[in-house]
């Protein structure tokens, strides 16, 4: 998903380390995040988000890998891998994710597709048991009403 | 039909054997047309417009970058096709646009690529290639939904429509402009900056400071001052390109 040495072409929108980014940032390329940003994020491709970065904001992409800090909401398409110096703070939603060794993860988090959940048999349609103890007297009522029946 | 738009320097006698070139090239190729020289007595909107009257379809730019910013503000209201030769000079666009320096622009000119590009408008004023920047304590407003502001307090911004920035060029016709923003070079020769550049796009882009700063067009060395507003012109220009263009 994401190579180390990307070409320049690849990767539409850098925020650089010395920048801060405030408001709602909507994009429809790649978006590669050293800064600080704050408000929200928004692309409908891949997100990275590195060591130093601070995010303050609710994170929206197709595939994401988080190596800094997000304090807000992440909803992830596919994929989202948090490295071992991600700390996340907020819920998350996505289809897969991958958590190394020391990432932090505060919050709900929502995996696969719901589709996929398996049904729930429907119990209200079974026959009810009545596990009241029976006398002997009763037993033998009923065997008696049985046989009669059997008879005609 | 060709109209020629030569810059005043090439009146000077050490061009004229460039000159001669150029036109004998021209003629060859039959691509030849009236010449006008570019001065501040013509009022030169006025002639390209009764020249358009006559059935001028292409307009060449003879000259460097100056010369095609300077003209690009004055026929972008025209639906023309432009063509350009650059002669000595700094000649950044025509490197982006894939034309060879003199007579060989002339080859180009009559192989027609014709690309469908973008223009820059700030203020009011049009630009071709990109802008920066000088002083850099400021803020800006893009797409009136995000505001970029800077931790450190000098920034090289530069805003671009054709440029080549990093070894990367920006695309012309994405509809787009490009913002880079890059951390200030170290005093220490030894200490290298080796922050990435902040590199984003953005349609409407809104400059402000509490002082005001200066703004360089690298079109023609114009120099704007904020609060500036800087947008795509809904308007477009077709150019005449080289196979060897950098978008």
């Amino acid at each position: 998903m994401f190579k180390e040495n990307q070409p320049a072409g690849e990767t539409e929108t850098v925020i650089g380390p010395s920048v801060k980014v405030e408001g709602d940032f909507v994009t429809e390329g790649n978006v590669v995040v050293q800064g600080t940003v704050c408000g929200t994020i928004k692309t409908s491709k891949d997100l990275k988000i590195g060591s130093k970065s601070k995010i303050f904001a609710d994170v929206s992409a197709e595939n994401a890998l988080v190596a800094g800090e997000i304090q807000g909401n992440i909803r992830i398409g596919s994929r989202l891998e948090l490295t071992s110096t991600a700390k996340v703070f907020g819920d998350v939603k996505t289809e897969t994710l991958i958590m190394a060794n020391g990432a932090i993860l505060n919050g709900k988090c929502q995996m696969g597709n719901v589709k996929e959940r398996s049904s729930r048999p429907d119990f209200t349609k079974q026959a009810k048991i009545d596990l009241k103890p029976q006398t002997t007297e009763e037993l033998t009522e009923n065997s008696n009403e049985e046989n009669k029946k059997k008879k005609k | 039909m060709y109209y020629y738009l030569y810059d005043s320097r090439l009146a000077e006698k050490k061009y004229g054997s460039t000159v001669a070139k150029i036109e004998t090239r021209l003629t060859d190729l039959g691509i030849n047309g009236k010449i006008n020289h570019l001065s501040f007595l013509k009022n030169i909107q006025q002639v390209v417009g009764e020249e358009l009257k006559r059935g001028v379809k292409t307009i060449v730019i003879v000259g460097d970058d100056k010369t095609f910013g300077q003209v690009i503000n004055l026929i972008a209201d025209f639906n023309v096709v432009v063509g350009f030769i650059p002669v000595e000079g700094k000649n950044d666009i025509a490197r982006l646009l894939g034309i060879p320096e003199g007579e060989k622009a002339c080859d180009v000119l009559s192989s027609r690529i014709i690309k469908k590009m973008d223009l820059g408008e700030i203020n009011g004023y049009y630009f071709f290639t990109s802008l920066e920047v000088i002083n850099h304590q400021v803020a800006l407003e893009c797409d009136n939904s995000y505001f970029i502001n800077s931790e450190k307090k000098e920034l090289a911004i530069k805003i671009a429509n054709l440029d080549c920035y990093q070894e990367a060029p920006t695309q012309p016709d994405d509809n787009k402009l490009d913002i880079f923003l890059t951390g200030p070079k170290s005093t220490f020769f030894w200490k290298k900056n080796t922050d990435p550049p902040t590199h984003l796009k953005a349609k409407n882009i809104r400059i402000t400071s509490f002082k005001s700063t200066p703004i360089l067009l690298n079109d023609d060395g114009r120099i704007i001052k904020t609060p500036a507003t800087i947008t795509i012109s809904h308007k477009k220009i077709k150019v005449i390109v080289g196979k060897n263009r950098l978008f």
